[in-house]
């Protein structure tokens, strides 16, 4: 409350009710148009959190470790024949992909291995722990994680260090001696 | 004053204002480590002043980012300009962790100082949001990995990781929607808070007075029967009418302020503000490193996976980070002297050898599948595939053989002296100590060869 100068007027007991319930009136005003405002930009910002809670298989954030932006194309990988049995190669393949608001062809890294003269098994390159970009070292038949020692075998499974899932997969297609991939898989 | 001086002065009105905040006493046993605070405020500021500038020539999209910094680069002063916001934020990063254990040490947060605690380790999180949003934007190597390692550890905390993850991101890949929201958070969301964070903070330091240094007995003795406000007031008091002007305690803030500029300029027209390759989703032979002061974050995941991995983020991100901001309640009292709290020096003491430790091993550490035993001479091919499997499956990340190889494991380079082959086989498939995966997926014919190979290190 302000204190008395000389010469300005002293308020009354009306004027002391009226201001406290025009300040009060203001005061909600000011939270009403907050909240108006606040409410909807809140929840455009958030919007990816929960809009993804609300219609996402429980299995679906694994594939998210990976950085890889995602594609539902099937995309040729190469000749079942370009591959050595057993041995990890990297391919890189452009494929649509949607990042954002871009519709574009992507350079896509896969690592095939070929099982057998009628089957191979696709991965994703990344480590499943941190999405740390995983190596095939020359000669050897593992994947080895740089960040925390993480490492799999051809099958993709866990050897050695943190990772909780075996690499991701593709699903894989042979067509006519041509590998195929589809959707990256949830299930690892 | 001159005529010009006088006539905004007649109509602002400001010297009054300005008197009584140069003036004012403080009081006189603040020294240099009072300048830890305006130093952070100073590199705050450089901060703003080139960041504002770097938005100039930056365009946030995956397909510009990267060919926008180099443009940046290549303008007249665009290096510099850059160098000094990459080098002050680092250096900001410094200091206001210094600024916060000075604090912390000299009791400052004790009564009535616990709001502008609580603000400042606001401030100090918002300042780590900074970090982690600005170092994206390049958009090159460095900045792509350290984002997927990033958002992927609070994608690993408890219940709400998954959705923190999609949040962070904006969506479930990182990609265009990723820098364009780092980019609103670095440029918008964060300098908004900041502005709010800091003017309540200083608001707080000016209108509570700079805390005296802890004395081990007050200059007053103490009276019975004083409310503590009381004993307060006349405790400060008497500090205030030893002290000084305000005005004294600023010039080593500027002194302090030249230094750190100084600094920072010879480290931006040095070294300058590194910039690696252009982000390459699909490399593979990249190793992600954080910048310094994640480092420790980094490291703690080595000795921490499996299970215990979303409890840890949880403990290092919620409910450390709490403890944090809440230090005021949490360690409560009147003695501020540092030798009348042994127990919050042990404390604190162990959290910087922590932190301090963890940063060393994760700058020092060598990456797996990086380093590669060589074979010598009169091997057996059993060994020598022994030696290939523990080449390529990360073993090397954690155990030196003759000098080679990390360090969070024993050195193996005498393992055949110092252990017998079940004892080995028994760590590797079934280890005791947690910090050892286990191997239990090695066929048997890998597992018997890397015993033949171990066992022969003698």
């Amino acid at each position: 409350m302000s204190e008395n100068n000389p010469g300005e007027p002293v308020a009354g007991v009306r004027d002391l009710s009226r201001r406290r319930f025009v300040l009060r009136s203001l005061a909600a005003l000011g939270g009403t148009i907050a909240a108006a405002l606040g409410l909807p930009v809140l929840a455009f910002g958030s919007a990816q959190g929960w809009q993804w809670k609300e219609d996402a298989p429980a299995e679906l954030i694994e594939t998210s470790v990976p950085p890889t932006l995602l594609s539902d194309a099937w995309t040729p990988v190469g000749s079942l024949l370009d591959f050595e049995v057993g041995v990890p190669k990297y391919v890189i393949v452009d494929r649509p992909v949607v990042d954002g608001w871009v519709r574009a062809d992507a350079p896509i890294g896969v690592y095939v291995v070929r099982k057998s003269d009628t089957e191979a098994v696709v991965f994703d390159p990344h480590c499943t722990h941190l999405g740390c970009p995983l190596t095939a070292t020359p000669g050897s038949n593992a994947f080895v994680c740089p960040c925390h020692g993480g490492s799999f075998d051809t099958d993709g499974d866990v050897t050695s260090g943190p990772p909780p899932h075996p690499m991701f997969r593709y699903e894989v297609r042979v067509d006519g001696g041509a590998i195929v991939i589809g959707e990256l898989e949830a299930e690892a | 004053m001159g005529r010009i001086g006088r006539w905004f002065d007649e109509r602002l009105q400001l010297s009054p204002l300005f008197a009584s905040f140069v003036d004012r006493k403080v009081p006189g046993n603040i020294g240099w480590f009072q300048t830890l605070g305006s130093a952070t405020l100073f590199l705050l500021v450089v901060q703003i002043v080139t960041g504002i500038a770097l938005t100039l020539s930056y365009a946030p999209t995956p397909s510009d980012a990267y060919e926008s910094v180099l443009y940046i680069d290549s303008t007249p002063f665009g290096a510099l300009v850059r160098g000094i916001h990459h080098w002050s934020a680092g250096l900001l990063v410094l200091f206001i962790g210094l600024h916060t254990l000075r604090v912390f040490i000299w009791g400052a947060h004790r009564y009535p100082r616990e709001l502008t605690w609580v603000i400042g380790a606001l401030l100090f999180l918002v300042v780590l949001g900074f970090a982690f949003t600005g170092y994206l934007l390049p958009w090159d190597q460095k900045a792509y990995w350290a984002t997927v390692v990033g958002t992927n550890i609070a994608g690993a905390a408890p219940f709400i990781g998954d959705s923190v993850l999609v949040l962070l991101r904006g969506g479930e890949q990182l990609g265009a929607a990723t820098l364009a929201r780092f980019y609103g958070i670095h440029i918008w969301v964060l300098p908004a808070s900041l502005l709010v964070l800091v003017g309540i903070h200083l608001f707080a330091v000016v209108r509570q007075g700079i805390a005296a240094s802890p004395r081990w007995k007050p200059i007053v003795a103490p009276e019975p029967g004083l409310s503590r406000r009381e004993a307060y007031e006349r405790e400060y008091a008497a500090e205030k009418t030893s002290g000084k002007p305000f005005w004294h305690a600023l010039i080593k803030d500027g002194i302090v302020a030249v230094i750190l500029l100084v600094v920072i300029f010879t480290l931006a027209v040095g070294p300058g503000a590194p910039l690696e390759a252009r982000a390459d989703p699909n490399a593979t032979n990249y190793v992600p490193r954080p910048e310094w002061y994640f480092l420790d974050l980094f490291q703690l995941l080595w000795y921490f996976t499996g299970d215990q991995e979303p409890l840890v983020i949880f403990l290092v991100f919620t409910v450390a980070s709490l403890i944090f901001v809440l230090v005021p309640f949490v360690d409560r009292g009147n003695a501020r002297h540092p030798l009348r709290r042994p127990f919050a020096m042990v404390l604190t003491g162990a959290v910087v050898l922590g932190v301090v430790g963890l940063t060393y091993l994760g700058a020092t550490g060598t990456p797996a599948g990086v380093v590669k035993i060589p074979a010598t001479a009169g091997m057996t091919p059993a060994q020598l595939s022994g030696l290939e499997v523990f080449n390529t499956t990360g073993c090397t990340s954690c155990h030196q053989i003759h000098g080679l190889g990390g360090h969070t494991g024993p050195d193996l380079s005498k393992a055949g002296f110092r252990w017998e082959a079940a004892d080995i086989r028994q760590q590797i498939v079934t280890p005791k100590d947690e910090e050892m995966p286990s191997y239990s997926g090695l066929a048997d014919q890998q597992l018997n060869d890397l015993l033949e190979y171990l066992t022969s290190l003698k």
